[in-house]
């Protein structure tokens, strides 16, 4: 293992604790427990509040997306290890501005237990919660299972529409709403070519021969629904957006947004390579990327590989993607 | 029982159920990763000194939801939310009430009971808490009084236990162990039957000392 770290217990903290220095204007601690972080402006008063939350390891998912336009708040936990049910109410007790507090994250196991646990202490101090969870792993599970998917990348369409949602004032049920219909209409798939090494442990995620890929990773090395030879960039990109097309059933004249996410040791310029071939595939059955996103959006860690997600889009999903959005890791202007 | 009475009773509970620390981590260890002696330990000492801050005007639900509190915060673990998860959803079973009789515990326990297995996606037989906590609501439940409602309840939860024993564990970090769980005591469900049985423990010495 070769990481730049001082005590690996430390890692979360000092992260965290980094990215308040630099970004003083924009985030802040609302108490004394580092592992909540708000906007600066927080509680925004008679806005519905957004709070989101899971393991580190991932950014800019999931603190990244803590901002005007985004969400106001996120519970932090270890490295691939949920944030306390504690954390997940002190941050919603942080947030509420009066207006109630909206759950969005991924749907992992620990983190429903906490988040939800969190919920019902908030209903104690009468503030009302509603819950969405990103599930846009296509390749976790099957469509007739699609409730039990994996969150991954594509949360940040999420995000994003139910942070606009709630920045023009729409309430709680709205902007629930809002969220739950962004992750009905996406569909992601990812490919792994190397592991994560986790920095307590210094141990690999998983192993992959070189030369191999997994198709289908999740974004904490789960396993996916292929292993072979690594194939050509055009292959791989085809397979997926097969998958995804299928997935979501596009057709012709139907409207996306596509998102071409690093894993954390892949290059951007892979990611165009990848890009450019899910445009030409998409063009060629007639469908639009009316918006694209290239870039890492949700990483793990140091793996190498690549995350497609493709949201449909209509006019209500389309503005609200298009709405002002301001963090430290991402801007829409 | 009233809400001193109650506090009393959480309190010697708690004190005698740490005893079993060792034991529910050495099961634990065998089945899943071993925190649960941890996770007792550290709760039932969150619980005891919380439910000893409160004010005398406490009611038993006001109880319940600062033992959910405490027992959550003392050792983050998904036992410990489900745990307060339960205790709130029993609490709510409990609004309004001065006085529990017997039948306002069935209904606690068998509210937390259900909330525990839709947190959990469990159902009777997976091998988990649930397995001891149900047949324990029943019994109490079917009971008269307190006392003999309490006998009932440990036979319950006991029964729960060994007639799972031999089962495969189908949820939770258990069930990674597939068929090699069969045999092996699931701790979660011994853990609620030891929670009874200290609790008859304080019933026990109160009489003794009355």
């Amino acid at each position: 293992m070769k990481k730049i770290l001082n005590e690996p217990d430390h890692f979360v903290d000092e992260m965290v604790e980094g990215i308040l220095l630099a970004h003083p204007n924009q985030l802040k601690t609302p108490g004394e427990d580092l592992r909540i972080m708000v906007r600066a402006d927080a509680p925004v008063s008679g806005k519905v509040g957004i709070v989101t939350g899971g393991g580190s390891g991932h950014l800019p998912l999931f603190k990244g997306y803590v901002g005007k336009g985004l969400c106001d708040g996120v519970a932090i936990g270890n490295v691939f290890s949920s944030p306390s049910s504690q954390q997940c109410f002190e941050a919603t007790v942080a947030v509420n501005g009066g207006a109630g507090v909206l759950y969005l994250y991924g749907n992992y196991g620990g983190d429903v237990f906490n988040f939800d646990l969190a919920a019902d202490l908030a209903e104690l101090e009468d503030i009302p919660t509603r819950t969405v969870l990103g599930r846009d792993d296509v390749a976790s599970q099957p469509k007739e299972r699609k409730t039990d998917r994996r969150g991954v990348a594509g949360i940040f369409f999420a995000y994003k529409a139910a942070g606009a949602a709630a920045e023009r004032g729409d309430k709680l049920e709205q902007v629930a709403a809002v969220a739950e219909d962004v992750v009905e209409h996406t569909a992601t798939m990812g490919i792994g070519l190397s592991p994560t090494i986790l920095p307590t442990t210094g141990a690999a995620s998983f192993e992959l021969l070189d030369g191999e890929m997994e198709i289908g990773i999740g974004i904490h090395g789960e396993p996916g629904i292929h292993r072979g030879e690594l194939d050509t960039e055009d292959a791989i990109a085809d397979r997926i957006v097969t998958a995804l097309v299928g997935d979501l059933e596009l057709t012709s004249g139907d409207r996306v947004a596509a998102l071409v996410n690093g894993l954390g040791a892949t290059p951007l310029e892979e990611l165009y390579i990848l890009y450019r071939r899910v445009h030409q595939v998409l063009s060629g059955l007639g469908v639009e990327i009316v918006r694209s996103y290239v870039g890492e959006y949700a990483t793990s860690l140091e793996m190498a590989g690549a995350s497609i997600s493709l949201l449909v889009l209509n006019d209500e999903r389309l503005a609200l993607l298009n709405a002002p959005a301001s963090s430290p890791f991402f801007q829409e202007v | 029982m009233n809400a001193e009475e109650l506090k009393e009773r959480i309190r010697g509970s708690l004190t005698e159920l740490v005893r079993y620390a060792d034991e529910l981590r050495d099961l634990d260890q065998a089945l899943g990763d071993g925190d649960l002696g941890i996770t007792v330990t550290l709760g039932a000492e969150a619980v005891i000194e919380a439910v000893s801050a409160l004010p005398d005007s406490a009611t038993p639900a006001d109880i319940a939801r600062e033992c959910a509190k405490a027992f959550a915060n003392a050792n983050p673990s998904t036992m410990a939310a489900l745990v307060a998860g339960g205790l709130l959803a029993g609490s709510k079973t409990w609004t309004e009430l001065t006085e529990i009789t017997v039948c306002d515990a069935a209904g606690f326990v068998r509210t937390a009971g259900e909330n525990i297995a839709k947190r959990g996606k469990t159902v009777l037989g997976d091998k988990t808490i649930l397995d001891s906590i149900m047949p324990a609501a029943d019994a109490l439940d079917e009971a008269s009084d307190g006392a003999s409602g309490l006998v009932a309840a440990i036979a319950g939860a006991e029964r729960g236990v060994v007639d799972t024993t031999p089962l495969q564990s189908r949820r939770g970090r258990a069930s990674w162990l597939q068929e090699r769980s069969i045999g092996l005591q699931d701790p979660g469900a011994t853990a609620f039957l030891r929670f009874l049985e200290s609790w008859r423990v304080t019933s026990d010495e109160r009489h003794a000392s009355s």
